[in-house]
């Protein structure tokens, strides 16, 4: 699974002062923990910090690729922000893929933003709701994902850069969408050859609960058992990212062996030499 | 009617690794041997590349065999007494490598002492100037004694040093490592332990580049087709981007073909199964020519007739595939 970190967030404190006063030692220690968990794209979202968004835009954006070549991913709900962002960034960190996060299917969304991705090479995320809002079925989520997915590709976007994103919702807010999110991924995925990829904005099941951690691995490993690819979450959370790993090796995506969580992190290249093996463990 | 585009998009490609070293490498072997690097299913010359061909280690044992088939007798009785010789006689009938078995160290097979078996194996490499693959006697305690002793003795020279289990690798991997030579991880015919066993000597410090992974090996009539889908399955993870899985493969072909009643038996069932002369050797080719499909690197193998035929198969495997 492409594992998207949240952390970079403007909605926690610590980053929306870290982006108000520039400090960019906070940004990196926040980074380097998620790129340690795994991460391999970097979602970057500047919250609600007053001043000027684009140049806080591209200064998070330079500011962690300060430490990573990885992928960034470009976070707002706000279209006009990204269509002055995206090029921006591009500009000034031409090697570094970048990911739009995100859009919708209403057409007033894709015509702004699906040229934007294609004209930087970017991936994009496709929101599976339209100028309606928030689908409250199955069906509503595959009509848009669906638009989303031919309109992108008649845009030039290769299938392997466009995400889609059921979108989920907070078990104690809505109930019944949680499995309309893992049913949506399994249908889309069906229908399409290639599949576009799944991803799904994890911490949002979970919002305002008590038990949010064991709510957020537990329906992850549900959405992966339907096909989902990728997933922004907290990648510095160890008990999710070895749920994570557990399941794809249950799925036959990594072959096992005892040490099947240290393989993993033996692949990614990622620091091992704290980690007891299986073996050690068994004889202590 | 077109048909459909069956070439995979692989992220992942096997190791390759070098045995032996020449003088410019600090060594003195004639030449060096590099298996491995293929970027594809095997020989499937529209999938990937099969740059390095599998290659014949010839086995050279370090005391005299007292069960050796009568046509293998034929061909090395006279020189089984002296491992140089018998060396050179490997030479002469085209090994790309000498397979040089430790097996006199055994406590019930002579238990010949550390500096005996460094002594063997520095006869050896003066006799001929072939890249070494060296195994113990199977024995970890003793083994744990040996191949220190056996890894100092051959500095320099690159060998291929065997095995590392899931029990016994950190001896053994680290006299590899300080000494420059590479090393086996054997995991019997379990594609899981296998891994575990790479994770467990990446652990010690020894890079997983530099490792051939030995699945151990079953012939004809005898389970082959586990060890085939060991094979298949795990190239197929390499291949798909496992780093942990990503070694050439050697295999114990003549071992193991010549262990089956069927290629031994002598021609008292002649009659029925027809003369061992023949029999034997065919039981070693079909084993071997078999789990070179499968994607094997290094074929450890004993009768001549077999190593011609082998040779002449890989050989038009690569006409085909290029």
């Amino acid at each position: 699974m492409i594992i998207f970190s949240e952390r970079v967030n403007g909605m926690y404190r610590d980053v929306r002062a870290a982006i108000k006063d520039r400090d960019k030692e906070v940004i990196h220690r926040l980074a380097e923990e998620q790129l340690d968990g795994g991460a391999d794209v970097i979602d970057l979202n500047i919250g609600p910090v007053k001043g000027d968004a684009v140049d806080h835009f591209i200064w998070l954006a330079q500011t962690v690729h300060e430490i990573t070549d990885k992928p960034l991913s470009l976070d707002s709900a706000k279209a006009k922000l990204l269509v002055e962002v995206v090029p921006k960034v591009h500009e000034a960190l031409p090697d570094t893929k970048l990911v739009i996060n995100s859009c919708t299917a209403a057409a007033e969304y894709m015509d702004k933003l699906l040229p934007i991705a294609a004209a930087a090479g970017a991936s994009i995320i496709g929101l599976t709701m339209d100028q309606d809002g928030v689908p409250g079925n199955v069906e509503k989520r595959i009509e848009c994902g669906a638009t989303f997915l031919m309109s992108a590709i008649e845009n030039g976007i290769s299938p392997d850069d466009i995400y889609l994103d059921p979108i989920t919702l907070p078990i104690n807010a809505a109930f019944k969408q949680q499995e309309n999110v893992v049913e949506a991924i399994r249908q889309l995925a069906l229908v399409n050859d290639p599949p576009p990829k799944f991803i799904i904005g994890l911490s949002n099941v979970s919002t305002k609960c008590l038990m949010n951690k064991l709510l957020n691995r537990t329906f992850l490993v549900m959405c992966l058992t339907a096909g989902l690819n990728a997933a922004i979450v907290d990648a510095a959370d160890k008990d999710l990212v070895e749920a994570m790993i557990t399941a794809e090796v249950l799925l036959g995506k990594h072959l096992y062996s005892d040490d099947y969580v240290k393989a993993w992190r033996i692949q990614k290249g990622l620091s091992v030499s704290d980690e007891a093996t299986t073996q050690t463990a068994q004889t202590q | 009617m077109t048909l459909p585009e069956a070439k995979e998009k692989w992220s992942g490609q096997i190791n390759t690794v070098t045995i032996g070293a020449t003088k410019t490498e600090g060594g003195t072997r004639g030449r060096t041997v590099t298996v491995g690097g293929q970027t594809g299913i095997p020989l499937l010359s529209f999938d990937g590349q099969t740059p390095h061909p599998a290659v014949i280690a010839i086995d050279v044992v370090d005391k005299e065999p007292v069960d050796w088939a009568k046509p293998l007798a034929e061909v090395y009785a006279d020189v089984w007494s002296d491992p140089a010789a018998w060396a050179g006689r490997a030479k002469e009938l085209g090994a790309d490598l000498i397979n040089l078995r430790l097996t006199g160290t055994h406590p019930d097979e002579g238990d010949r002492s550390p500096d005996e078996a460094a002594q063997t194996v520095r006869a050896v490499l003066e006799a001929v100037d072939l890249p070494l693959i060296i195994w113990g006697c199977d024995e970890p305690a003793k083994d744990q004694l040996v191949m220190p002793k056996v890894a100092e003795a051959a500095q320099g020279e690159n060998c291929l040093l065997g095995a590392a289990t899931e029990d016994d690798y950190r001896t053994i991997a680290a006299a590899a490592q300080a000494y420059g030579h590479k090393l086996i991880a054997l995991a019997p015919c379990d594609i899981n332990k296998q891994k575990q066993v790479n994770i467990l000597i990446s652990d010690t410090g020894f890079a997983l580049e530099d490792l051939v992974i030995y699945p151990t090996t079953a012939s004809l009539g005898y389970g082959m087709e586990y060890i085939y889908s060991i094979l298949e399955r795990g190239r197929l993870a390499a291949l798909s981007g496992d780093r942990l899985m990503a070694q050439p493969v050697i295999l114990d072909v003549g071992y193991e073909a010549w262990r089956a009643k069927e290629a031994r038996t002598g021609d008292e069932v002649a009659d029925a199964w027809g003369p061992v002369a023949q029999r034997g050797p065919a039981w070693e080719a079909v084993t071997a020519t078999d789990l070179i499909q499968g994607g094997a690197d290094i074929l450890v193998l004993r009768h001549p007739a077999v190593i011609e035929a082998v040779r002449k198969v890989i050989a038009q495997f690569q006409a085909t595939g290029s």
